[in-house]
């Protein structure tokens, strides 16, 4: 035995010196290095908004005697009629789905030029991405109250406003989902002499379908819980109905609207999990697992032979194919939408577009204005460091692969799905009866409502991580918390911070609509300077947001390329 | 030479009785008997599906059997839980077929996450480990000849590469035993041949005990003291190297193998066989 090995240990061996005098010197990353300070200026920026914006819980508390006048104000629950409660809640549902669906069938397009892999050039690329942020950065809200001003009432301008403004995240996941395929069996049809076109649809489309339905399942349960917010602006539906009741100081009845959306959107959330779940297989939260082979019968004859036997899976899946469609016509049917108004709406839009130009600051300072915004920004700021904490927490809980048993991770799900459900806009009009107008409000509504969703993405990342190198941690005897900080946080860390900020990313415009209702920052200016027709303001206000968000985006992106 | 290694136990290192195990139908092992003497490096020869992987994961705990006992360094495995069974687990070295290094770290931190059992608390970064690891580790790599690599991601390495470092890992735990689970199967010839001539070479330096399961015929016989062939969870042979005929081979395959496997496979075991025609040379 010649070949001596340094044991372990000896530190002041002349062999270990000599190793440590070979070895290479770690080398400083400047990129990762310089995002890293990015990172923590952020997140003591947000320590500061936190403590600016003096979340107390001891004063929240003492404001308990605002609560209990509140609750005995209400006096009693009210429902509306049981036909109208219909007719309201089949309108809500109705109008959310054909607005989600416009914005699927427009996000095809979009995705496939703005997916690296698909796009006819790298130009064509840049503007189907900012097309994308563009739709994503202006809130659905300000849309609506646009459009709202172009057509005549009725169902169109929330469709439209909900279609745009889910382009913007339904094209980016989708053209994430397509720039992730195999590139494999395109490949092959390439090969085998086919066009481009046939390429996309046998060789791409096949392995990026179940990501466009799941994250059109995914947006319309968000669009869901925006629309209450979409009654303010003058959007039928239950969101109305409830901005009436409690206009009208009628709070039964308002929080019997806010109790009626609150279920609504938890059925939503448990259809559209459990669809997601049956068709990814993600139930099981690994790969689905590969179909045993079985032995099958040969058909008699060549008819048969010809026509695919219907299995289990097949029927269930032409099932819901056919369940999609029927609801889908059930919504445009329900919204009764006026087809006309699309061709004569035209004429109308130059006059109102010259309204919205110049921009500027109407009767306020602009330091004023920027002093909103910066209120804004605040909370945003403010209410994603709260999420993250708890989420990092209740997110890791719910993950398969680090919960300590089953029961945990299941009542971390719920509490999840239960957090999800709730409207951010109703919590934060609970809380500004509660606490008063202001930032504190709009933070905590936030901060709550993103435990629910940042939670959730935190957990999915981390059921995604390889489970190959936390085997290995086991198998070398490393513990529960050694192979989570070894194995699991290590692969999920991108995932994470990729959420973060698109966490930071919906709270900047939450942060702007939740204005609307009072909860501090630029958006009460907003919704102020729509109904005073001061539209020039809108524009200013519009273009800060866009502005703050496009940063945001920016930053993801570098964030995202650096730690990859 | 080890002289933490003094106090090993006289009986088999690694000891199964009468072991079976089913998932759902399926039956993975049947009741399988096995005992590994100190020092002795043995091959599990198999196809995919006989049980290898299955019966190599018993003797590290990460599964435990339906029926039988397991029992190594002395210790009853399914018996023990929680603290015990991470330091028995640390005193085993398990090598896998897809390396299992976290490609986002570097190739040092990869090294140092095996020396997790011996330390308290969750590590994250180079600096959480104590500078004492991190010579070793730089130590380990230099052993496995990739001390320059230390610093780059670990999924920039190639997959030849990346074995090295889970070897590296492997030795931070300072191991007795030694398990490898398809090695080589992922990797292309030069670097199988690579991996298993430093398996080999650091088996024979730490005196380990090395149980690894393999599926190449030729690869088994040139390489190991003891061949264990399984098939559809049953041990169907277990011999010496030096004294494995063709038909005990043919056992692993069944009865459904042709003539012409046959033909193939007895190429394979003459010109392996001890002064057959080109016994290949293992460093040693």
């Amino acid at each position: 035995m010649t070949a001596l090995h340094t044991a372990p240990g000896r530190v002041d061996d002349p062999g270990a010196r000599d190793v440590a005098s070979r070895a290479p010197r770690p080398p400083v990353p400047v990129e990762r290095v310089v995002a890293s300070l990015v990172l923590l200026a952020l997140a003591v920026a947000a320590v500061w908004a936190l403590l600016w914006i003096r979340l107390d819980v001891g004063r929240m508390l003492l404001s308990w005697s605002n609560a209990e006048r509140f609750i005995r104000r209400i006096g009693a629950i009210q429902f509306p009629a049981p036909a109208e409660l219909a007719y309201q809640t089949a309108l809500t549902v109705g109008l959310v789905v054909c607005g989600t669906a416009l914005a699927a069938v427009l996000s095809v397009p979009v995705a496939f030029l703005a997916a690296a892999n698909t796009t006819p050039n790298p130009l064509v690329r840049t503007v189907a991405r900012f097309v994308g942020v563009l739709a994503r950065a202006l809130p659905d809200v300000v849309l609506a109250m646009v459009f709202v001003l172009v057509f005549s009432l009725g169902t169109l301008p929330g469709i439209l406003a909900i279609g745009l403004h889910s382009v913007g995240m339904i094209s980016k996941m989708f053209a994430d989902a397509i720039e992730q395929i195999d590139e494999g069996p395109r490949l092959a049809i390439r090969a085998a002499g086919g066009s481009r076109l046939q390429e996309y649809t046998a060789g791409v489309l096949p392995q990026v379908l179940p990501s466009w339905v799941a994250t059109t399942l995914h947006r319309n349960d968000i669009n869901l819980r925006g629309s209450v917010l979409l009654g303010y602006v003058g959007v039928a539906g239950l969101g109305m109905q409830m901005s009436y009741a409690f206009k009208a100081l009628d709070y039964g009845l308002g929080l019997g609207y806010a109790l009626v959306i609150f279920a609504l959107c938890v059925v939503m959330e448990f259809i559209s999990s459990g669809v997601r779940a049956a068709m990814l297989g993600a139930s099981s939260g690994r790969p689905a697992r590969r179909p045993r082979s079985r032995p099958q019968t040969v058909p008699s004859d060549v008819e048969r032979a010809l026509r695919r036997p219907w299995t289990r899976a097949r029927t269930r899946n032409t099932g819901w194919g056919w369940a999609a469609v029927a609801v889908l016509a059930a919504s445009v049917w329900v919204c009764d939408i006026a087809w006309g108004d699309i061709v004569t709406v035209w004429g109308r839009i130059p006059p109102v577009a010259a309204q919205f130009w110049p921009p500027d600051v109407g009767a306020y300072s602009p330091g004023r204005m920027m002093g909103a915004m910066g209120e804004t920004i605040a909370i945003a700021l403010a209410a994603t460091l709260l999420s993250l904490a708890f989420s990092l927490v209740i997110g890791s809980l719910a993950a398969r692969n680090v919960a300590p048993n089953p029961a945990v991770r299941g009542g971390a799900r719920v509490l999840l799905v239960l957090i999800r459900a709730i409207p951010e806009i109703i919590l934060a009009i609970v809380l500004i009866v509660i606490t008063g107008l202001g930032a504190q409000a709009g933070t905590i509504a936030l901060a709550f409502g993103g435990i629910g969703l940042l939670g959730k993405l935190i957990a999915d990342s981390l059921e995604e991580v390889d489970p190959g190198p936390e085997h290995a941690l086991t198998a070398t005897g490393a513990s529960r918390g050694q192979v989570y900080a070894g194995a699991t946080v290590p692969q999920g860390l991108r995932a994470v911070i990729g959420h973060t900020f698109y966490m930071l990313d919906t709270n900047l415009r939450a942060a702007t609509t939740l204005g609307i209702v009072g909860a501090g920052g630029v958006g009460y200016y907003l919704l102020n300077a729509s109904q005073g027709a001061n539209y020039g303001l809108v524009t200013t206000i519009v273009g800060m947001i866009l502005a703050a968000v496009l940063v945001v985006e920016s930053l993801a992106m570098w964030m995202r390329h650096t730690f990859r | 030479m080890d002289m933490n290694k003094t106090a090993r136990p006289d009986g088999p290192v690694i000891s199964v009785a009468g072991v079976s195990k089913r998932f759902d139908t399926t039956l993975a092992l049947d009741d399988v008997t096995l005992a590994v003497p100190a020092g002795e490096v043995t091959v599990l020869l198999g196809l995919s599906g006989s049980g290898k992987s299955t019966l190599l994961r018993h003797v590290n705990g990460l599964e435990q059997p339906t029926a039988g006992a397991v029992e190594v360094l002395g210790q009853p495995v399914s018996s023990l839980s929680g603290r015990s069974l991470r330091t028995l687990r640390s005193r085993i070295g398990f090598i896998f077929q897809q390396f299992e290094l976290v490609g986002s770290l570097t190739v040092l931190e990869n090294v140092l996450t095996g020396s997790l059992a011996s330390v308290r608390g969750p590590r994250l970064g180079l600096w959480s480990y104590s500078r004492t690891a991190r010579l070793a580790a730089l130590g380990h790599l230099d052993r496995v000849g990739l001390l320059g690599q230390a610093y780059q991601r670990a999924d920039t390495l190639s997959g030849g590469q990346q074995q090295r470092v889970a070897i590296a890992r492997a030795l931070m735990q300072d191991p007795e035993i030694l398990l490898a689970d398809e090695p080589v199967a992922s990797l292309d010839p030069d670097s199988s041949r690579q991996v298993m001539d430093l398996i080999r070479e650091i088996g024979s330096e730490r005196s380990l005990t090395v149980l690894c399961s393999l599926h190449q015929v030729d690869l088994a016989i040139s390489w190991a003291d003891r061949v264990v062939g399984l098939r559809q969870g049953r041990v169907v042979l277990d011999a010496a190297t030096f004294e494995i005929t063709k038909d005990e081979v043919m056992r692993i395959y069944g009865p459904a193998a042709s003539a012409a496997d046959i033909a193939a496979l007895e190429a394979v075991v003459t010109e392996h066989r001890p002064g057959g025609p080109s016994r290949v040379k293992v460093g040693e």
